[in-house]
């Protein structure tokens, strides 16, 4: 068994990170798991992305051009990506900062106001991106909370340490929130 | 994300960040380095680990500065690196020839990115006759060690210290922009060679024994044949010591698929594709490619009917197999100019295109 994650958005929305993190969780989970931005020209206020596979066995390339599940954090991530999604797959659309809109018939969406959640649950919109990840685990069933948890301690560095907890939260709301059939 | 402490369980890591971990792991003493995309975290995690264990680290003013600080660091025995991608390797190639002409062990990683010129920042694999064959004047020869996944990054960089100090030649980690870029999970190792006793040649200062000169002029024509000579003996020694490479599924193969680096991963999903389609489809990987497995292809070359080379460049690899091969075999290539390699899918479809 393989599935391919991609999560995009604006540059310092922190995608590579949550994609770090979604890595970090598969590979507590003993998968076997690759992790690839894009990186270069990105700044903040680009565009930028990164490729999650994760697989039993070795994982069969690290660059998808297709995916089974892809968040997407803003518009212009929307418009490029929805025909990458897989026939089938799922697609998590920040509602906040894109339009609700449903251009194709073979792909299940799920839109939630992630950057609006987390100004007003958090007080911080800087979680949108591990607000996503609980997202993610709930959607795809594939990684568990806790998981993620363990991979948050992996990932944020000693002197960020006392951010756990807000992130841990984050996770959760991500998790908990009642999905909006659109 | 840089890790920072060395602990015996997994880490998720770049290979940039493996390679540099390595170097520091294999008593790496001296880095002098200038950034360049996609190979600048090596020096990012240098500038701060070197000073903290109170090792050499410099941002050089150039390239050129680099490597031949490297030179001078060598000669003294100790460890000492450069990294830098592509057309910034270009300007070490002058140094190069010299370093192998003094014999001095130099340790290079090459994170190959687009060319030729100042080409582009993604990963491609263009550089594979620069590393094998030069650009520095004379005869000479860099080994080269090729990893394919973040673990190899690690393994081979601790390797490459190793054969550089064995053999006293440069040798050269040539990875690609997809494995200094991308994570994968790795595990940490301590140094498991040998440490190469040098005394008899370094330069530690001339108290009580009588002064060392390293140089590579030689202005009696006689004398400049010998040390030809001597080093291509060195030369021929390493192809029959080191020679390294991974094969799958050659047996009863009637093609084979040969592929360096990153390029092999999808290669080898391509291959297990094959087979589930009934076409019997074997890989070989050189791991060296400068010793390259020549003797292992041509024994391939009496069994399988066909040999493809797949490589992110416009067919660099492909003159050494068939090199290996002296027509035994139709070698065919399956290319693609830059960027990450071609998909599995598109292999196996261009595979069939070919038979």
């Amino acid at each position: 068994m393989e599935k391919d994650f991609i999560i995009a958005g604006f540059g310092g929305q922190g995608v590579l990170l949550a994609g770090e993190v979604l890595a970090n969780g598969f590979m507590l989970d003993n998968k076997q798991v690759t992790w690839y931005p894009s990186y270069g020209a990105e700044m903040r206020g680009g565009t930028v992305n990164c490729t999650v596979v994760c697989a039993d066995e070795e994982v069969s390339a690290v660059q998808k051009s297709t995916a089974d599940c892809i968040v997407v954090l803003n518009q212009a991530s929307f418009d490029r990506f929805t025909s990458h999604v897989k026939k089938g797959g799922t697609i998590i659309v920040n509602s906040s900062l894109a339009k609700i809109e449903k251009l194709r018939n073979d792909i299940n969406y799920v839109f939630a106001p992630i950057t609006d959640l987390a100004q007003e649950k958090l007080g911080n919109i800087k979680m949108s991106n591990i607000l996503a990840l609980g997202i993610v685990s709930k959607v795809s069933k594939i990684i568990s909370t806790q998981t993620l948890e363990k991979a948050l301690e992996n990932v944020i560095p000693a002197h960020r340490k006392h951010l756990i907890p807000k992130n841990i939260e984050a996770l959760k709301l991500g998790y908990e929130y009642d999905l909006l059939p659109v | 994300m840089a890790v920072e402490t060395i602990t015996n369980k997994k880490v998720l890591m770049k290979g940039n960040y493996a390679i540099a971990n390595a170097a520091v792991m294999s008593g790496c003493q001296c880095y002098f380095g200038y950034p360049i995309t996609p190979q600048s975290e090596i020096g990012e995690f240098m500038s701060g680990k070197m000073q903290e264990l109170g090792r050499g680290y410099v941002s050089a003013e150039s390239e050129l500065a680099a490597i031949n600080m490297v030179m001078g660091a060598c000669s003294t025995g100790v460890k000492a690196m450069t990294s830098s991608s592509s057309c910034a390797v270009s300007l070490m190639q002058e140094a190069l020839s010299y370093a192998c002409s003094d014999e001095l062990p130099v340790v290079l990683v090459s994170v190959m990115r687009g060319g030729p010129g100042l080409g582009n920042i993604y990963p491609s694999q263009g550089d594979y006759i620069q590393s094998t064959r030069g650009g520095g004047n004379g005869d000479y020869r860099t080994l080269v060690l090729a990893p394919s996944t973040v673990q190899e990054c690690f393994d081979l960089t601790q390797k490459a210290f190793y054969l550089a100090h064995k053999y006293k030649n440069p040798t050269i980690l040539l990875a690609d922009g997809l494995l200094g870029q991308m994570m994968e999970p790795l595990e940490f190792k301590e140094y498991p060679y040998p440490e190469v006793d040098n005394s008899s040649w370094c330069l530690t200062g001339a108290k009580g024994r009588d002064g060392r000169i390293i140089r590579s002029y030689a202005p009696l024509a006689d004398n400049q044949c010998k040390f030809l000579d001597r080093l291509f003996a060195k030369y021929k020694l390493i192809e029959e010591n080191e020679t390294e490479w991974e094969e799958q599924n050659t047996k009863d193969a009637d093609i084979l698929l040969v592929s360096f680096g990153s390029t092999a991963r999808n290669v080898r999903t391509a291959a297990k594709i094959c087979r589930e389609k009934g076409l019997k489809v074997g890989t070989l990987r050189p791991i060296t490619l400068f010793p390259f497995p020549n003797k292992r292809l041509q024994e391939l070359a009496q069994s399988v009917k066909k040999i493809i080379s797949v490589e992110v460049n416009m067919g660099q690899m492909v003159d050494d197999i068939r090199l290996a091969v002296n027509g035994k075999v139709p070698v065919e290539l399956i290319n693609k100019g830059v960027g990450t390699p071609p998909s599995p899918e598109e292999i196996v479809s261009r595979i069939e295109e070919l038979i």
